[in-house]
C-alpha cells in the first residue's frame, strides 16, 4: 500500500525528516508517536502534498506508484486522505456543497459518473447513519464556527464519504475532551476495513486506547527509531520518550 | 468661475455632440417645466465640462477611453427583437413582472407589467411624457438634479425613455419587477440613456430588479439614471446586476431620497463592461430611516470597475450599512470610494462602511477609499477596508479532498462573495449571479 524509504524533507533551511522508512500494508493501522518537533506533522503533510515542504531525498510509493510528484488533489484521487489536526474554516462555502464537489471531483478523476443531488443526499444519509451523526453540520459553512469536536467529526465524516485507501489522521485527538474523542474514535473504528489502511499520528497514548493499532512506531529526530506492537505505546506512556532518546544517544 | 464660456463649451463638446441627433426630438419637448429641466441640465454639462483626474471623484478613473469614442444617442425603436432573443438572457426560475428596454427604448411587445394592484402606475417614460406628463412634473429630476455629477446631467439633458413606477400610499407589489436593459450593437457606437423613476408613497413597498445585458459583444455606452424616492415608511428592495458586453462602457447613477422610517435595501453587482462607473447616492430627509447598500464587483483582465457611494445623514437617527466586496483577476482595476457624511445635527446616526477585496493576481489593482465625515458627536460609525489574497491553507484543504486547484479557487471566491450573494434575497437571482461569478472565474488566468 505505502512504502516510504529514506524520506528526507526540509522546512525552509531546516531538515526535519532525516531518512524515514515505513511500510504500511493493506488494512493495517500504524500509529506514529513521538515527542513534539520530532517531525510527525511534517511527515503527514509531505505525504499529502502540502506546499512549504521540500523533499530532499528518498522515495514514497503508494500502491507501487510514486506519490511525491503528484499534486495534492491527484493524491486524493488515488485514495489518500489527510484528517487535519486543525481543519480549516471556510466561511461562505456550504459544507454539503463542498462534500459533493469533493466526491464528484474524485469520481470524475477515476472515470466514474458524478452523483446527482438525489443520489448524493442518499449517500450522505447512509454515511451519517453509519457514523451515528446528525445532519446539523451539513447545512453550515465548512468548519465555520464549529467546536473542536465538530471539526474532527466533520473530518471523519469526509473520510467516510470519500472512502480513501489510506487515511492519515494527524493528531486527531488534540483539543478533544474524552467524549468527543470517543465519538471520533468510534467513527474511525467503523471505517476500519481490510481495504483501508490508516496512519494515526499522535503525541499521546490516549487515542490508542480507542483506536487499536497493529503497529506502533516512534519518530524521533526525523527518523523512525523504534517499531513494535501496541505494547510499545503502553511502554511509552509509562516511561515517556526520554528513554528512547537516551538509548539513541548511547 | 473665471473660465470663459467658450472654453467650457469646448471642454464639454464630446458630451453635447453625443446628444446632437436627438436634441429636437426628445419626448415632451415644448413642455415648459421639462424644457427647463433639460435646459438646466445641459447648462450644467457645459459648465462642468469633461471631468479630469484632478477632480477627486475621478482621480482613479480616467475618461480617456470613453472620450475616444464618438457615441451618438439614437432616436429609434429596436423593432427586430423577438422573444427568443431575450429568452437566453432571462434568469431561470425568476418569477417577476418584466420590462424590457432595448438601446434605451422600452419594447412594449416584450414587457408585461399588467395585473398590478390598485394604486400602482407603471409604464414607459416616453409614453407618459406624451400622454400624461403632469404625472411627472415635480418628480422627474427631483432627486437626481443639481449636485449630481456631469453624467447624471447628461442623462437629464437627453431624457428619452425609461421605466416609471409610481406607488400610492400603502400600495404593495408582491411579485418583483424586473427591468432588463438590453443593448445591441449598431453601425455606429450608440449611447443609450435610460432614465428610470421609482416613487413610493407612504408605506408602499416593492422589489425591483435592474439588469443590464447585451446581445453580442459590441461597443456601446449606457448612461443610466435611476431616481428613487421613498416616502415615510416605504420599503424598497433593489437588486442591480450589470452584465454589459465586454467592450461596453457603463455609467450608472442611482439617486435615492428617504423619508422618515423608510427602508431601502440595495445590492449592486458589477460583472461586465470594459469600463464602468456606478454612483450610488443616498440622502435621508426624515428620521429613523434605514439604508443598506451591499455590492459585489468581479473585474477581470482589462476591466475597470468603479463604485462611488455617497450617503448623507442630514437628519438624526438614521442607519446606513455599506458592505462591498470585490474580486479582481488578471490586469483588472477597481475603484471603491465610499463616503458617509454625518451632519452636525444628525445625532444617533449609525453608519458602517466596509470594503473587502480579493486579488487573484499580482497585476490586479484596487484603489479603495472609505471616508467618514462626521460633524455630530453622538454617533456610532465605523469603517474598514481590506485587500488580500486567497488563503493557501484553505486552498490546500480543498485540494487535499480531491478538488482541482482551479475549482478550489472558484469555490473560495464564491465563498468570499457569499454574504453579498445571500443578500440577493431571491433564490433564482442568487443562484444565477453565483453561477455567473463562477463562470467568469473559470476563465481567470492563474498566476
Amino acid at each position: 500500500m505505502l512504502s516510504v524509504k529514506g524520506l528526507k524533507a526540509n522546512v525552509g533551511a531546516k531538515e526535519i525528516l532525516k531518512g524515514l522508512d515505513l511500510e504500511v500494508g493493506s488494512g493495517e493501522i500504524h500509529a506514529i508517536m513521538g515527542p513534539n518537533g520530532s517531525g510527525k506533522s511534517t511527515f503527514a503533510h509531505v505525504l499529502s502534498g502540502r506546499e512549504g515542504y521540500e523533499v530532499t531525498g528518498g522515495t514514497v510509493l503508494f500502491e507501487g506508484q510514486d506519490l511525491l510528484g503528484l499534486e495534492p488533489e491527484e493524491r486524493a484521487h488515488r485514495g489518500l486522505f489527510l484528517a487535519f489536526q486543525y481543519p480549516v474554516e471556510l466561511p461562505g462555502v456550504n459544507n454539503t456543497y463542498f462534500l459533493k464537489a469533493a466526491l464528484n471531483a474524485i469520481r470524475t478523476a477515476r472515470g466514474e459518473a458524478e452523483l446527482d443531488a438525489v443520489a448524493f443526499m442518499r449517500l450522505m444519509k447512509q454515511k451519517l447513519k453509519v457514523l451515528h451523526l446528525d445532519d446539523s453540520l451539513l447545512k453550515r459553512p465548512v468548519n465555520f464556527g464549529f467546536s473542536g469536536g465538530e471539526k474532527k467529526r466533520n473530518e471523519i465524516f469526509q473520510m467516510a464519504l470519500l472512502e480513501p485507501k489510506l487515511a492519515i489522521l494527524d493528531e486527531t485527538d488534540s483539543g478533544l475532551d474524552i467524549d468527543a474523542l470517543r465519538i471520533v474514535a468510534d467513527g474511525v473504528n467503523t471505517l476500519r476495513s481490510p481495504e483501508r489502511s490508516m496512519i494515526v499520528v499522535t503525541h499521546y497514548q490516549r487515542l490508542l486506547d480507542y483506536i487499536e493499532p497493529d503497529f506502533v512506531h516512534v519518530l524521533a529526530n526525523g527518523r523512525i527509531v523504534r517499531s513494535g506492537g501496541k505494547d510499545l505505546a503502553l511502554e511509552l506512556e509509562e516511561k515517556g520518550y526520554g528513554w528512547i532518546a537516551a538509548e539513541e544517544a548511547a | 468661475m473665471n473660465t470663459s464660456g467658450a472654453a467650457t463649451a469646448v471642454a464639454a463638446a464630446p458630451f453635447t455632440a453625443w446628444l446632437a441627433p436627438v436634441a429636437d426630438v426628445l419626448p415632451g419637448t415644448g413642455l415648459g417645466w421639462l424644457d427647463a429641466e433639460r435646459g438646466a441640465a445641459l447648462a450644467r454639462v457645459r459648465a462642468a465640462g469633461v471631468p479630469t483626474s484632478k477632480q477627486e471623484r475621478w482621480r482613479y478613473t480616467g475618461l480617456k477611453p470613453l472620450l475616444e469614442q464618438a457615441f451618438v444617442q439614437g432616436d429609434e425603436d429596436v423593432t427586430a427583437l423577438d422573444p427568443d432573443d431575450v429568452e437566453d438572457l432571462l434568469i431561470p426560475g425568476l418569477d417577476a413582472h418584466r420590462v424590457v428596454l432595448a438601446n434605451g427604448r422600452l419594447v412594449p411587445s416584450l414587457s408585461w407589467v399588467d395585473g398590478l394592484p390598485d394604486g400602482v402606475r407603471a409604464g414607459g417614460l416616453r409614453t407618459i411624457l406624451e400622454t400624461e406628463p403632469e404625472l411627472l412634473h415635480g418628480r422627474l429630476g427631483r432627486v437626481a438634479g443639481e449636485g449630481a455629477h456631469v453624467f447624471a446631467a447628461l442623462n437629464t439633458a437627453g431624457m428619452d425613455d425609461g421605466f416609471v413606477l409610481l406607488l400610492d400610499a400603502g400600495a404593495t407589489v408582491e411579485r418583483p419587477i424586473e427591468i432588463v436593459h438590453l443593448s445591441l450593437g449598431m453601425d455606429e457606437p450608440r449611447l443609450a440613456q435610460p432614465r428610470h423613476l421609482v416613487d413610493l408613497g407612504e408605506g408602499a413597498s416593492v422589489t425591483l430588479i435592474e439588469r443590464y445585458v447585451s446581445l453580442g459583444e459590441s461597443l456601446y455606452c449606457t448612461n443610466s439614471v435611476l431616481e428613487l424616492s421613498l416616502a415615510a415608511r416605504a420599503e424598497l428592495t433593489h437588486y442591480r446586476v450589470q452584465e454589459e458586453s465586454p467592450k461596453a462602457f457603463h455609467l450608472a447613477g442611482v439617486y435615492l431620497s428617504q423619508a422618515a422610517g423608510s427602508r431601502y435595501h440595495g445590492v449592486s453587482v458589477g460583472l461586465g463592461a470594459a469600463w464602468s462607473r456606478t454612483d450610488l447616492v443616498a440622502g435621508f430627509v426624515g428620521e429613523g430611516a434605514e439604508c443598506d447598500l451591499d455590492g459585489l464587483y468581479l473585474a477581470g483582465d482589462g476591466q475597470l470597475m468603479d463604485f462611488h457611494l455617497d450617503v448623507r445623514h442630514d437628519v438624526p437617527g438614521c442607519t446606513s450599512r455599506e458592505g462591498f466586496k470585490g474580486i479582481l483577476y488578471g490586469q483588472a482595476r477597481a475603484v471603491f470610494d465610499g463616503r458617509v457624511y454625518v451632519a452636525r445635527n444628525a445625532q444617533k446616526t449609525d453608519a458602517q462602511l466596509s470594503n473587502r477585496n480579493l486579488l487573484l493576481s499580482r497585476s490586479a489593482e484596487v484603489d479603495t477609499k472609505p471616508q467618514l465625515e462626521i460633524l455630530a458627536d453622538d454617533v456610532k460609525c465605523s469603517h474598514g477596508t481590506t485587500v488580500g489574497q486567497l488563503d493557501p491553507g484553505s486552498l490546500f484543504y480543498l485540494r487535499s479532498r480531491g478538488i482541482p486547484l482551479n475549482q478550489a479557487r472558484r469555490m473560495l471566491c464564491v465563498g468570499f462573495a457569499g454574504e453579498v450573494l445571500d443578500a440577493l434575497g431571491l433564490e433564482p437571482l442568487r443562484d444565477y449571479v453565483a453561477e455567473q461569478v463562477g463562470r467568469r472565474l473559470e476563465s481567470a488566468p492563474l498566476d
